[in-house]
């Protein structure tokens, strides 16, 4: 993609945003390890590469030469060897211990078959057949042989005479410790390089990532649903363009889901219309229930929690799409969490639901939030009416003071919320193992209104299991000491 | 307790179902399917309460309540379909003095209407209050500077009496929301922060730097004693 390219809007059959899934990334997980890791791969085939050639060629060229070195020296000693046995009188054994030989090689003499050698290690039967039967056809020939686990070159040089061959054995175990301390040497080096490779790779795609590091960052903010995340260039001309192109993506992306926001809000807000005469109507019908038939009556007591239900959930839908569009309207202010707390309860008792008392634990009587008052209420009723519907009714409802925090905790004594739902049962419209259809649900926004809620004033909600076995809400608070309260 | 309302709603079939409702609560109803037909109504004879929708074809409520507020002190209570919106502000700096929201319009009204009967116990048992140059009349319902009246809503008025009757002492805004509108702790506190905002403006030398109602900052309103 050119960096100027611009990126399609999501298609329409799939989510907005769904382009920008977060996968499960593949390891390592940053862009930087992956780089590290490629400029490591690479590094060290490099160096591998050139330990081979190195290896190779210089293992060559050292056997090259002690091939020439020997070669040179048996041909000088072979040419002896031939004017001593010319000039009759002289044992080939003699002759061969009279000559100049470096130290550890061995010369042989086959003259008519008899054979001579300077060595009681090293004779006929240590020179392999084959170079044997070579010299005697009158080739000069070498072998690298082994004795006793010994490397030797052995050379043989056919004279002049029927029989009659030369044999140099010359050891070759320093040309091979040479070797084997340069392979050490060139294994090292290839095993050093990997480490170092990474390091310097670490260093130097910092700042040669970091924009794509901004950009990733970016995309993962706008994937994790803030939506107002933007890539700042700052005065980085090869980021300009991409992020140029990014942040256009990501406004028309914001734009778009704004504008769904706004269409969800709008409708819920039309419905509200509608919703408020029949409200009116029911209980205008109510107030003349008692001319009614039983089955009217039960009709007419179904249509009241149907309609109920309905206010619920356009009510939900509204506050939602609300935030969504990006118009959470907050009143924020200091409330008494533990008075707030008894008041919902006792609406609820008022109402006709079951009748719990808050217990306040002693350090959270006073505790001041900064919150927006109707916001939180609607948290608690959202919360308590989960643990009615869902959750087989509240059995206890805390307010504690933790650190910084002020923490409500509801209870309710359903089976508890199992460990996979614990971050889906926030999501719009969650159908988790514990909503039944057969009883009026809610409206399925409840838990994420919560959620939303709680984080608009700075807080946070998490389920765990209670202490009873059921699930248990938790939503925190940051706390505030009130002004010219006890400290 | 108020015996008539006037309902200004454009919507019909609201306007019908909840002045039903009302009648039933023993309330007489006049409706009005307009702003300017509801302000025709108000010139015609009073009502002890206006019922306003804020979303009005034409004049819109924001427009009709400040209307209302330049000839009357009637109380007005506005309908809005949020608590949470900077409606509900606007409608209360526009003189609203209360308002309830879609679409628990009946019920909520209701129970408004209750909470004003409970605070039309009279204060007349109250004694004058004199505070810099400002006397407080509980008895006759009005409040002189330097003798001329000050014009104040009702709701104004039983604001500044509830804070002359505890001079000195700091009232929290959820005392004064149960003490002047009949509210529990869930009141909306922005209702008492919008009336002090619009009395100061009728009783302060400099609004500004206010002297009579003074704020004591995280607990509430105090009249210096």
């Amino acid at each position: 993609m050119s960096p100027t390219a611009v990126v399609a809007p999501p298609p329409a059959d799939g989510p907005a945003g769904g382009t920008l899934r977060r996968r499960r990334a593949p390891w390592p997980p940053s862009l930087r390890g992956r780089a590290t890791l490629a400029l490591t791969a690479v590094a060290v085939a490099l160096t591998t590469a050139l330990a081979v050639g190195v290896w190779v060629s210089a293992t060559q060229y050292l056997l090259y030469t002690r091939q020439n070195v020997t070669l040179a020296q048996a041909v000088a000693n072979a040419a002896q060897v031939q004017r001593g046995l010319s000039a009759e009188g002289f044992l080939p054994a003699e002759l061969l211990s009279q000559l100049p030989r470096e130290t550890g090689s061995v010369s042989l003499l086959a003259d008519d078959g008899e054979w001579s050698t300077t060595s009681l290690r090293i004779g006929r039967e240590e020179l392999p057949e084959a170079l044997r039967t070579a010299v005697a056809r009158g080739e000069p020939s070498r072998q690298r042989i082994a004795v006793d686990g010994d490397p030797y070159l052995a050379v043989g040089l056919p004279l002049p005479g029927l029989q009659d061959a030369y044999f140099e054995v010359f050891p070759l175990h320093e040309l091979d410790d040479t070797v084997r301390v340069l392979g050490v040497v060139l294994t090292s080096s290839v095993l050093a390089a990997a480490p170092l490779a990474a390091a310097v790779g670490w260093w130097v795609t910092r700042p040669a990532l970091r924009p794509l590091e901004r950009i990733s960052a970016a995309a993962a903010a706008i994937a994790g649903g803030d939506l107002g995340a933007r890539i700042d260039p700052r005065g980085d001309p090869s980021l300009a363009p991409i992020a140029a192109s990014f942040n256009a993506t990501a406004a028309a992306l914001e734009q778009r889901v704004r504008a769904d926001a706004r269409f969800a809000a709008d409708v819920s807000h039309e419905l509200r219309s509608p919703l408020t005469t029949v409200l009116a109507a029911v209980s205008l019908v109510e107030a003349h229930a008692d001319r009614l038939d039983p089955d009217g009556r039960e009709g007419l007591a179904l249509l009241r929690s149907e309609v109920r239900d309905l206010e619920r959930l356009v009510a939900d839908l509204l506050e939602i799409s609300r935030t969504d569009a990006g118009d959470p309207d907050l009143v924020v202010e200091d409330v008494r969490l533990a008075a707030l707390v008894g008041q919902t309860l006792a609406r609820r008792a008022a109402a006709g639901g079951g009748s719990t008392r808050p217990t306040v634990a002693a350090a959270a009587a006073d505790v001041v939030v900064r919150a927006d008052k109707r916001r939180l209420e609607r948290v608690l009723r959202n919360l308590v009416d989960n643990a009615d519907t869902h959750g087989g009714g509240l059995t206890a409802v805390t307010v504690e003071r933790a650190g910084p925090h002020a923490c409500v905790l509801v209870d309710d004594a359903g089976p508890g919320v199992p460990e996979e739902e614990r971050g889906v049962v926030f999501e719009r419209f969650a159908r988790g193992s514990r909503s039944t259809r057969a009883s009026s649900d809610g409206s399925g926004l409840g838990l994420a209104l919560v959620s939303r809620h709680v984080q608009l004033m700075g807080g946070s909600v998490t389920v765990t299991d209670a202490p009873g076995g059921g699930a248990r809400f938790v939503v925190r608070l940051p706390a505030v000491d009130p002004a010219g309260g006890r400290p | 307790m108020p015996r008539s309302v006037l309902f200004i709603e454009d919507d019909e079939r609201i306007r019908r179902v909840v002045s039903l409702s009302l009648r039933r609560e023993g309330l007489e109803v006049a409706e009005a399917g307009s702003g300017e037909e509801g302000l025709a109504r108000l010139a015609e004879r009073p009502y002890d309460v206006v019922l306003l929708d804020l979303v009005l074809p034409g004049r819109d409520g924001f427009d009709v309540c400040r209307e209302i507020r330049r000839v009357s002190a009637t109380p007005v209570i506005m309908v809005t379909a949020r608590a949470d919106s900077r409606d509900v502000v606007a409608g209360l700096e526009a003189g609203a003095d209360d308002y309830v929201t879609k679409p628990s319009v009946a019920e909520e009204l209701s129970a408004r209407i209750r909470a004003l009967a409970r605070r039309t116990r009279s204060p007349g048992a109250r004694p004058r209050v004199v505070v810099g140059d400002l006397v407080i009349a509980p008895a006759d319902g009005v409040v002189t500077r330097r003798g001329e009246v000050v014009p104040l809503t009702r709701t104004e008025f039983r604001l500044l009496v509830e804070l002359a009757a505890e001079r000195g002492r700091v009232l929290s805004r959820e005392e004064l929301l149960e003490r002047v509108w009949g509210y529990d702790y869930f009141g909306d506190s922005r209702l008492v922060d919008v009336h002090v905002r619009r009395l100061r403006t009728k009783v302060e030398a400099d609004p500004a730097d206010p002297a009579i109602v003074t704020t004591v900052r995280g607990m509430g309103y105090r009249l210096p004693g």
